[in-house]
């Protein structure tokens, strides 16, 4: 048997076979390793769980547009991708316009958003009802809902105005034009099939050239609108053309009225002329406590029905679960390599979620601190303990030659094994004490830190070595003689 | 020249003279008992002999090498090397076997060795009980155990501290037959004992009183 076996078996039996007295401390050994254990794993889990927390409070960033440019869908979209997907929670797009409802003349502002992104990025929004989901239905704010009297399920019709008709109005909406415009339209001919034209815009406003595409027409009947014999009727003509003034090819009569049609409407959506009505139906009230009751809230795609652009937005909030300084870099990121988006961080929410967090984590490294000095206490006694019951033993060895060396070595070596089999308790105990805690008061599951192991079994027999310096002093000081006297 | 040489040694405390001005000399194989009231001195010669402690002044040989000025750690080992310790009250580690308590001492020593110990236990007539702790042997087996503990690394002295003082007759008995064994086998041991019947075994018996050697007795009636 070597020396190194020996050592073992009588540190072993040193611990397995006084079983009653070594469990004090290797209980408070491993009561102390899960609470560390446990702590650590909540100090290091906090940001996540209350970044989590947090973010119930709503958006932490926004997207706008950068000086001389504009936020799409599309450029916002490319700004995300600098944030990791996973510390993503939400992206809700909005573009925010002035609609009247028809009915009342009432104005109020409608806001495109989505919905599914709205959820996620404000989850403190209550909605009575339901959110929309179908095409051209709208969450109305409860501010709205009470001065109009809207009840879910009503009827709403909205009007969008484009400004520029607004500002045009005294004016011709000719002026908008310029020479050598084209304008594409369409309408609606034989049998609802398409016709489509091309027109362009000459000299004082007038048509200088037309091309008709009818293909989805009969070919012998409609598709003679193609032919320059009927579209030159138009050459020289002022927008809006009157049906009257053009002679119709006899058999092809809704072709030819579609051809009219498709003209004036190329000229009119080119202008953007035309207020847009849209029908909405109401499917929830919206009740926030804040600014959103006053707004009328739309999916992106009926904004883009209200106001013919579902791709410009106004801002983009942002949920983005990250730590301050996580934040700031996606933030300069997209500010620096995005030219027409910027982004900047909402100081109100993400400031106090900084401070809370730096107290909370303060607090528990205070703690963890308190229970290690507890631990080193406890198992220090308990080794003083151990030491002086066996004061005969250790004097019975130093007289059948163990050096102070040996003596040493033989109680580090007790209080190391302590320490290996409280820190790999107290690892175990510690995750599920930390989940026990996530549960009850963060209502989430933690995530196991493999490291964590290791770390706990390496601390507790780093404490359980320094517990038993002063123990291990006192064994060394004892006189071999004691054993002779017949103590 | 003798195994051990108490030359003119003295064991002060303060006023008191422990040990004043005594000489004693041990041959090789020499079985020699030491008596003498309580305050005779006897405990202090003992730890000296058993290199736990020095005189205040002589000389101490152990196999021509004196002692008497060694560091603490050199005293260790030469405990380890050259002496083997029996006791009043036996002290075996609690926790640990017959057969483990003996191979604490060789660890100490040099290396374990369970085949050895065995041997050991066998000598003293306990093979069959090397796997038991002590709370589990009588107190005539515990001191056997330690006298296959005190053998195992082939000391040059076996010191004995009042071996039978914890013993009935019949256990008495038996250890007295052992060191008889051990002193045909050539082996040097010292007895420190009150009990005259215990003394009369050995040798030689040195009679020690207010620190000094009072009388030196040959016991005529000596059985090899």
């Amino acid at each position: 048997m070597t020396k190194r076996k020996m050592y073992l078996r009588m540190v072993t039996a040193a611990l397995l076979r006084r079983r009653s007295r070594m469990l004090i401390a290797l209980l408070s050994i491993a009561i102390g390793a899960t609470i560390l254990a446990g702590l650590l794993t909540i100090y290091y889990d906090v940001p996540r769980q209350m970044g989590a927390q947090f973010r119930g409070y709503g958006a932490n960033m926004l997207l706008l547009a950068s000086e001389d440019a504009s936020l799409t869908t599309t450029n916002a979209e490319e700004a995300l991708k600098k944030i990791p997907e996973d510390k993503l929670i939400g992206a809700s797009p909005y573009r925010y316009v002035r609609v009247d409802m028809t009915t009342r003349q009432q104005s109020f502002t409608a806001a495109g958003t989505e919905f599914e992104q709205v959820q996620k990025t404000s989850p403190y929004f209550k909605v009575e009802g339901e959110y929309p989901t179908g095409r051209h239905e709208v969450l109305v704010g409860k501010e709205i809902a009470s001065t109009i009297g809207a009840k879910i399920g009503d009827i709403m019709e909205l009007t969008y105005t484009p400004a520029a008709v607004k500002e045009t109005a005294a004016e011709t909406a000719e002026d908008e034009l310029t020479d050598g415009a084209v304008l594409q339209g369409s309408a609606l001919g034989w049998n609802d099939r398409i016709v489509k034209v091309s027109v362009t815009i000459g000299k004082d406003q007038k048509i200088e050239s037309l091309t008709v595409d009818a293909s989805e027409q009969t070919a012998d009947i409609g598709g003679q609108c193609e032919q320059e014999s009927f579209t030159e009727q138009y050459i020289g003509r002022k927008i809006p053309v009157a049906a009257d003034e053009i002679d119709g090819i006899s058999g092809a009569t809704l072709t030819s009225q579609a051809v009219t049609e498709a003209v004036n409407h190329a000229h009119a959506a080119a202008s953007e002329a035309q207020p847009q009505k849209v029908t909405f139906k109401v499917t929830g009230i919206l009740d926030t406590g804040g600014d959103e009751e006053t707004y009328v809230f739309m999916s992106m795609s009926d904004m883009g029905d209200l106001t013919g652009s579902a791709e410009q937005l106004d801002v983009m909030e942002l949920s983005v679960s990250a730590t301050q300084e996580e934040l700031e870099s996606y933030v300069s990121g997209i500010t620096e390599e995005e030219n027409q988006v910027k982004a900047r961080l909402v100081k109100r929410v993400t400031n106090s979620e900084a401070t809370v967090l730096a107290k909370l984590q303060a607090l528990v490294f205070l703690v963890t601190v308190v229970v290690l000095l507890l631990t080193m206490i406890c198992v220090s006694t308990t080794m003083t303990a151990v030491v002086s019951e066996r004061r005969r033993e250790i004097g019975l060895r130093k007289a059948l030659g163990a050096s102070d060396n040996s003596i040493r070595m033989e109680f580090l070596g007790e209080g190391m094994f302590l320490g290996l089999l409280g820190g790999l308790l107290g690892g175990i105990f510690g995750f599920i004490f930390a989940q026990v805690v996530s549960v009850n008061v963060f209502g989430s599951s933690i995530t196991l830190q493999p490291l964590l192991l290791p770390l706990a079994v390496i601390v507790s027999m780093a404490i359980a070595g320094l517990s038993c310096l002063l123990p291990v002093k006192h064994a060394v000081a004892i006189d071999p003689a004691l054993v002779l006297k017949g103590e | 020249m003798s195994l051990l040489e108490l030359n003119n040694i003295s064991k002060i405390y303060g006023d008191l003279h422990a040990l004043d001005n005594v000489s004693i000399h041990v041959d090789k194989g020499e079985w020699v008992a030491i008596m003498g009231p309580s305050g005779s001195g006897k405990s202090t010669m003992m730890n000296i002999i058993g290199c736990m402690d020095k005189p205040s002044e002589g000389q101490v040989l152990l196999d021509g090498v004196d002692i008497a000025k060694q560091s603490s750690k050199k005293l260790t080992e030469t405990r380890r090397d050259k002496i083997g310790l029996i006791f009043q009250q036996f002290h075996m580690v609690n926790y640990l076997t017959a057969v483990e308590n003996i191979m604490v001492s060789q660890f100490y020593h040099s290396m374990p060795d369970e085949k050895e110990a065995l041997e050991a236990l066998e000598r003293v007539g306990l093979r069959d009980r090397a796997h038991h702790l002590p709370s589990q042997l009588s107190g005539g087996e515990q001191q056997r155990v330690c006298v296959a503990r005190a053998l195992i690394n082939h000391p040059e002295i076996i010191l004995a501290d009042e071996p039978t003082g914890n013993l009935d007759e019949a256990n008495e008995n038996i250890v007295l037959e052992l060191f008889r064994q051990l002193h045909r086998e050539g082996t040097t041991l010292i007895v420190v004992t009150h009990d005259p019947e215990v003394a009369e075994a050995a040798q030689r018996t040195i009679v020690l009183k207010n620190g000094r050697v009072a009388k030196e007795i040959i016991n005529e009636n000596f059985v090899e």
